[in-house]
């Protein structure tokens, strides 16, 4: 068995199957590059061998050469032994410590593969040989930039897979109809496979890449800093096009001004890899002054000496918490703000040091651009609402500085506090007293970016609740956190983003500059801070990759433009008739004749057959008839005649001819309705 | 004088493909077995589950979706290479545009086959080596290829048994369907020529006239008649064919000789039958060429069967027909003459 196996094949001829595993295996490469996984020299090189490996097999495939095995089987011994080498020369903690070697073994092996694939079965080793290219580089794919090289490598490889069942069966040729039919069955069980299998929601015990490329200190201890290239502005995610001409989010800051609403672009900011979508969260301010939140008690001190970073729990937020994992993938420069869900625990960052606020917030001190990627263990406490309700029962108090700090009002809002009792009068809680906020500022507020800018001087809570109700994010969250300030109930305003939507073919979360978002935290006994979004009632669902699929798909076709689409398509369709008929006219009088004389017998039953003249059908169709004056035929032979005894009839008979057939009917009685068209005799 | 065959050499036993072959033709009747198959599935299925498997690792430790998506479509791949050829196959038609009428057991037919698809064509019963017909480099879609069958024995077929098999269109996983395809024309399988019989020399042979005696039709013209098939080429008469169009034949007078009797009864055992066929045949043959008239006494379907063969064909059809078993023992073949010189 195993002397059948090493049997050589039978040398293989096709050069478009040996181009196809060759593309396939470039492809590879070429994608492992892409990711950072192979070096640009290493991949050149490989791809180049390989290459001249492939010439190399189709030139000697009918006259191997003795010394290649050997060769070859020592560079396999030489990778091997380097891989080795690498993998045990330092402490190897996870895979992704051997990613990098390995897609270098695998590249090396392909290039010795290369210089020995003379039969069909070598090169089908050589197209399952890049999929492990293919592998390596696609867990390290985060955007769908990626999808390049994957259509490109299944385009390849199911070429070759053809090619291999062209060659097995001695120049088979697929029909079009087997190849769409069998390629929309690939798509489609792939589809169901994403759609059914849940996300591959990585392990829990695997550490995370982090890298922070180009990184720049960051001037000023613990500051925060905006795009990274202009450290000294706030963050600058957006482009100015909307009416306030304002780019960027503005709260990524020290402070927050809720009179302007930048407008926010639509591009990634960042991808996040996690179990479940949150808000993520940057920064929380405590101090309001009417028109702008400040942040004034972080007091921010410098942790760690090195990945990973414990990050110390703040003395307000005292409750466990389930702890989850999300990695952060930096699509453009941002501030400096480490991003996390809930309360951040230990953070994986490619940094000597961190800056942590008391509030929770976590400061990088380098510039954060394009592929920065970082991790954080993050302690979710989800309380329920009934464990909310009876918080109040704890006894736990906020310190008397920080209640302060979290209840402070710039003045009386005599009249906000008043209309808060008025709605919150009934309801016993702390929480209920929250939800019945929520829930009035839903039912009697409007949500709108495109509003003025707030009067200078102008109070924003006054202006949105006693003026138009209509705001975004800022105001409205403002207004809830004031309205519980007034109330004696501490809370402050967050910022960060909203989950993002979920990409089901990279499995992360898609956060986008438009994004960026504005939140209210309220304290509860024993529980801490709690995120309240009045903004948008409902939170996020996890979806499954089908409701995203199926999401992505609807939206944009349920914006599609139907008017202008469906009078193209009738265009088109009425083109394609016009086109259909202009081709099918008779090109001569005689044509037109036959295929009336063949109407008429359609409509009589008596199809012609692909053998019999046309007179011979005018003959049967005069018998069908019971005309022994022989109309059909006469006619037939005005076409005969003329057609090919060059005597054309004279206009005035070819007039009378079409005539005539255009009168003539047959009765289909049922007895010549089922009469077989062979027992039709012409006349002969 | 009576001739009677002398002993066979020794039987082989059917070869390991003729087992296979009559074990797939046996499942043509088994209406669940009969129908589409994979062929040597394990391989190919633990092959595509391993790399499932192995691909789900990778997803679940990279926690990559590019990972799982370029799974989900390596599944689509390899599922649909797996399925695919079932569904084709099924769809697949073969009918056979032309074939010979006559043929030797153990000599090459060659058959014209025309498919749907591009099938790999396996014949069974007869047996002959697979070939591949079907829409291809060189044949347009429906053109029929050359399908080469190997009769192992005699038999009349108006059909044949072929097992096709695709593995269209990624070559992943081979299925297979046994159908009988009927033929336009019956194929008469006739034995082997084998050893003839020690016939006795010729009185002319005796005389060193055999060489300068050429065989001629026995009897003596009577008139021309229009050709019917069997007539043989000999037989001809150009003026007559010139004269009406069509092709005249002589037609004879009753032989003026008496015939050579030769009668044929086959064993029981199907490869001893084969062998005797075939000496009888050959022994016809000989006495064909000698110029004398044959009759062949065999026994048939219907029953035993005395009748004049006129040339090799006739006599090969003859045999193909005859039945195994007819008589109690080992078989035989008796040649009995009745004249001087014969």
């Amino acid at each position: 068995m195993v002397k059948r196996a090493n049997r050589p094949g039978a040398p293989e001829h096709s050069i478009p199957l040996r181009v196809a595993s060759a593309a396939a295996v470039l492809t590879g490469i070429a994608a492992t590059r892409a990711e950072g996984e192979l070096s640009t020299l290493v991949a050149i090189l490989t791809g180049g061998l390989v290459a001249v490996g492939m010439v190399f097999s189709y030139l000697t495939r009918e006259r191997p050469q003795g010394w290649v095995k050997p060769t070859l089987a020592i560079a396999v011994v030489v990778a091997f032994s380097w891989f080795f080498y690498r993998i045990t020369s330092h402490t190897v903690t996870d895979i992704s410590a051997v990613e990098s070697p390995l897609a270098v073994l695998f590249a090396w092996i392909q290039v010795t593969h290369a210089f020995d694939v003379p039969a069909r079965r070598d090169l089908s080793f050589s197209l399952a040989g890049s999929a492990s290219l293919m592998a390596v580089a696609a867990a390290q794919a985060v955007d769908l930039a990626f999808g390049i090289y994957v259509l490109a490598w299944l385009v390849f490889g199911l070429w070759g897979l053809m090619g291999m069942w062209r060659s097995a069966s001695e120049g088979g040729r697929p029909g079009l109809p087997g190849v769409v039919g069998s390629l929309a069955a690939v798509a489609a069980v792939a589809l169901v496979v994403v759609a059914v299998l849940p996300a591959p929601h990585v392990a829990q015990n695997i550490s995370f890449p982090s890298a922070s490329p180009g990184d720049v200190a960051i001037p000023g201890q613990g500051t925060i800093t905006g795009d990274g290239k202009n450290p000294n502005e706030p963050a600058k995610a957006g482009a100015p096009g909307g009416p306030t001409q304002v780019g960027g989010f503005l709260g990524f800051s020290k402070h927050l001004d809720t009179a302007l609403r930048a407008s926010l672009g639509n591009q990634v900011i960042m991808r996040v890899r996690g179990s479940s979508s949150s808000y993520w969260i940057g920064e929380t301010f405590d101090q309001w002054d009417g028109t702008s939140w400040i942040s004034t008690g972080r007091n921010l001190q410098q942790v760690g000496t090195g990945s990973p970073f414990g990050i110390p729990e703040p003395n307000d937020q005292n409750s466990p918490g389930t702890p989850t994992l999300q990695t952060f993938y930096l699509a453009t420069y941002g501030p400096n703000l480490i991003f996390h869900a809930a309360n951040a625990r230990v953070v994986w960052f490619p940094a000597g040091h961190l800056f942590v606020g008391s509030d929770g917030t976590v400061l990088s001190p380098v510039t954060m651009g394009p592929g920065t990627i970082y991790t954080v263990q993050s302690s979710v406490n989800q309380a329920s609402p009934a464990l909310l309700r009876g918080s109040s029962l704890l006894g736990d108090r906020l310190p008397s500085g920080a209640l302060k700090l979290n209840t402070q009002l710039p003045q009386s809002y005599t009249r906000v506090a008043n209309l808060a009792r008025a709605i919150t009068d009934t309801q016993p809680t702390t929480y209920d007293k929250v939800e019945a906020l929520i829930s009035w500022i839903g039912s009697n507020t409007h949500y709108s970016t495109n509003i003025p800018p707030l009067p200078k001087g102008a109070d924003t809570v006054d202006n949105f609740l006693f003026g138009s109700r209509i705001g975004f994010c800022e105001q409205i969250s403002t207004t809830l956190a004031v309205m519980l300030r007034s109330l004696g109930i501490p809370a402050r305003e967050a910022v960060g983003y909203v989950g993002g939507s979920y990409n089901p073919i990279t499995d992360l979360w898609e956060v986008r500059a438009n994004d960026a978002h504005a939140w209210v935290q309220v304290w509860f006994p024993g529980f801490g801070w709690q995120s309240f979004d009045p903004t948008a009632a409902v939170p996020g669902a996890d979806p499954t990759p089908g409701t995203a699929l199926l999401r992505d798909a609807g939206g944009p076709l349920s914006r599609l433009p139907v008017v202008p689409i469906g009078v193209t398509l009738a265009v088109v369709t009425l083109l394609v008739v016009v086109r259909r008929w202009w081709q099918r006219r008779p090109g001569s009088w005689e044509e037109e004749l036959t295929g009336r004389i063949e109407r008429v017998g359609i409509r009589a039953g008596r199809r012609r057959r692909p053998d019999e003249t046309l007179t011979e059908y005018a003959g049967a169709l005069d018998t069908l008839a019971g005309d022994r004056s022989g109309t059909f035929r006469s006619l037939a032979w005005m076409v005969e005649e003329s057609a090919y005894g060059g005597r054309p009839p004279s206009a005035e008979s070819r007039r009378r001819a079409l005539e005539t057939v255009r009168s003539v009917r047959i009765d289909r009685g049922p007895a010549q309705a089922d009469q077989p068209a062979q027992a039709v005799q012409p006349g002969r | 004088m009576t001739l009677t065959a002398g002993p066979l050499p020794p039987v082989s036993p059917p070869t390991a493909r003729e087992r296979r072959a009559a074990r797939r033709v046996g499942m043509l009747g088994n209406r669940r077995k009969g129908r589409v198959h994979p062929l040597r599935a394990v391989l190919p299925v633990a092959g595509a589950l391993l790399i499932m498997v192995a691909w789900g690792t990778v997803a679940r430790n990279s926690g990559s979706g590019w990972v799982q998506a370029l799974g989900a479509a390596l599944a689509g791949v390899l599922l649909t290479g797996m399925v695919w050829p079932a569904l084709a196959l099924r769809r697949a038609r073969v009918h056979c545009t032309g074939c010979p009428t006559d043929g030797s057991a153990g000599l090459p037919v060659e058959i014209m086959v025309g498919a749907s698809a591009r099938v790999r064509v396996e014949p069974l019963e007869p047996s002959g080596p697979e070939t591949f017909v079907g829409p291809g480099n060189r044949s347009q879609r429906g053109e029929a290829g050359i399908v080469t069958l190997v009769p192992g024995g005699r038999g009349i077929h108006p059909s044949i048994v072929v097992e096709l098999a695709t593995a269209a269109p990624f070559g992943l996983l081979w299925w297979a369907r046994t159908v009988r395809v009927p033929l336009p024309t019956d194929l008469h399988i006739g034995p082997r020529p084998g050893t003839a019989l020690a016939l006795p020399p010729r009185h002319d042979e005796r005389a060193g006239e055999s060489s300068r005696r050429i065989p001629t039709v026995v009897g003596e013209p009577r008139g021309v008649r229009p050709y019917r098939p069997g007539d043989s080429r000999r037989w001809v008469h150009w003026p007559a064919t010139a004269h009406s169009g069509e092709l005249m034949v002589r037609e004879m007078e009753g032989p003026t000789a008496e015939p050579i009797l030769v009668n044929v009864i086959l064993p029981s055992s199907p490869v001893v039958a084969e062998q005797l066929a075939g000496r009888a045949y050959a022994t016809v043959q000989e006495l064909l060429d000698r110029g004398s008239p044959v009759l062949l006494g065999t026994v048939e379907v219907n029953g035993p069967c005395l009748a004049r063969v006129a040339d090799r064909r006739a006599a090969s059809r003859r045999l193909a027909r005859a039945v195994n078993g007819s008589g109690p023992g080992p078989g035989e073949i008796t040649v009995e003459t009745t004249g001087p010189d014969r």
